[in-house]
């Protein structure tokens, strides 16, 4: 099922599901084709040890042969100056070590700074330095699970850090020197447009389209005049026009998700995720 | 210290709002930015949200006390706190405990006991309380006025998995210290 979705010429439909939600998983299961699996939203702690919950194992498990998972991060950390985050590792060694993921992927960005926990995720600042720790990770990554992994950028709510590369540029130097995939995410590229004036034709003419293999969906919300990438939301129209664009331009793109936070659900409602899913595939899709 | 390493540590120290902003331009820029004001609201943002969920009787006393928010942030800048929601309960519970209001103490510890036990400690929890724990935590149920503090009075409640019910609490006066 899994390399069958990577290997696949039709794109295929997938959401996020963190499981606990039976009944919602019962729903959307015959609108999509893949699951994404976060595994630090799936994770507990005991204190001395992280792992991924056995029941939302057991959820994912009764999928088998249904639908394809993959594998979306947060805490990686990858761009941390000093190391990332093995807990994270240790989370997708036991997803991998029970599930056949089709591919795993991170964002572009740092959690971790010196061993401590932000609270939030930073965009890489766009240097040779980070561009080396980044490729050099990538393939480690690449080496440890054999399967593609893939990048997504993230929004720059910071001020922009005096950088050697463009923000498509940066892109195009990772997935060159390292063969690794991208996740463009079309409301995070909105969110930097209306925050920070991004030039969308320009990233999207520069940006090597070849390397992306899955397109993000996703309703956030505006606040103190900022878009926020809390994924809490219906999609908007102009974030699915953006969408078609980037499909248009993204031969090798396998996989379209919807992502939403869990802690949404109760706010969008099971039937409005429902409308969203078959709304997406019939923009998208068909 | 490269300038990787000089910049992310300088986001750090400003996300947690430590002091002094180092001495770089782009961190200078940062500092004063309405952005960095806003990441740092929705970073303690989430933080309030997992200890509400995992935390509900301390939430709702530190909220009528007026001091939720305060704590919160206080925890956030000055620890390294955990991006599992366990844990950054237990820490956040566990940093009230020498707290200066007794029931803050009180509260807190109890709601530190029950989750490690629910969580397979099987080490016993001491808690004492100044007044009555269940009008206690009837009150922060209801929205009703808390109990008062009991004069020459206390509660010994201990929390472990092997005791009926997981708690068992002793009522204690003075009076009855003294014969």
């Amino acid at each position: 099922m899994a390399s069958a979705v990577a290997r696949s010429r039709e794109r295929a439909l997938a959401v996020t599901y963190d499981g606990d939600d039976p009944r919602l998983l019962e729903k959307i299961a015959p609108l999509i084709d893949v699951i994404e699996v976060s595994p630090d939203a799936v994770a507990a702690s005991d204190g001395s040890r992280r792992y991924v919950r056995p029941p939302v194992l057991d959820e994912y498990a009764a999928l088998r042969g249904k639908k394809a998972l993959i594998a979306h991060g947060v805490g990686l950390s990858i761009g941390s100056f000093d190391r990332w985050n093995d807990d994270y590792l240790h989370l997708l060694d036991e997803l991998f070590a029970r599930f056949d993921l089709a591919w795993h992927s991170e964002h572009l960005a740092y959690t971790t700074v010196a061993g401590e926990n932000t609270g939030t995720m930073f965009a890489m600042p766009r240097s040779e330095d980070a561009l080396d720790l980044i490729c050099e990770r990538v393939r480690r990554l690449q080496e440890r699970y054999r399967v593609p992994f893939l990048l997504e950028h993230v929004i720059q709510l910071l001020p922009d850090a005096p950088a050697e590369y463009t923000p498509a540029g940066f892109l195009n130097a990772v997935t060159s020197r390292t063969g690794c995939g991208l996740i463009v995410d079309a409301y995070n590229l909105e969110c930097d447009v209306h925050n920070h004036g991004l030039n969308l034709a320009a990233f999207l003419d520069e940006l090597d389209c070849s390397a992306i293999r899955e397109l993000h969906l996703a309703g956030g919300v505006e606040h103190d005049g900022f878009y926020l990438d809390v994924h809490s939301g219906a999609v908007r129209d102009s974030t699915l026009a953006l969408g078609l664009e980037v499909i248009r331009r993204a031969p090798a793109l396998a996989v379209v998700t919807y992502e939403f936070l869990k802690e949404a659900v109760p706010v969008l409602g099971h039937d409005a995720i429902c409308a969203e899913l078959t709304r997406i595939r019939t923009a998208l899709l068909q | 210290m490269n300038a990787l390493e000089r910049q992310q540590r300088g986001l750090l120290a400003l996300i947690k709002d430590r002091g002094d902003v180092p001495d770089d331009p782009y961190l200078q820029r940062v500092a004063r930015s309405r952005e960095l004001a806003m990441m740092r609201g929705i970073a303690l943002w989430w933080r309030a949200l997992a200890v509400q969920m995992q935390c509900p009787l301390t939430t709702r006393l530190l909220k009528r006390l007026g001091c939720f928010d305060a704590l919160v942030a206080a925890y956030f800048d000055r620890n390294a706190t955990s991006p599992f929601v366990e844990e950054v309960s237990a820490g956040f519970l566990a940093s009230l405990h020498g707290h200066g209001d007794l029931l803050i103490r009180a509260v807190s510890r109890f709601e530190h006991a029950v989750l490690a036990v629910k969580g397979g400690s099987a080490a016993s929890y001491e808690i004492v309380w100044d007044r009555h724990p269940d009008g206690v935590a009837q009150a922060l149920e209801t929205g009703a006025e808390l109990p008062a503090p009991e004069p020459n009075t206390l509660y010994r409640m201990h929390v472990a998995r092997d005791l009926p019910g997981m708690i068992a609490c002793v009522r204690e006066t003075e009076e009855a210290n003294s014969e």
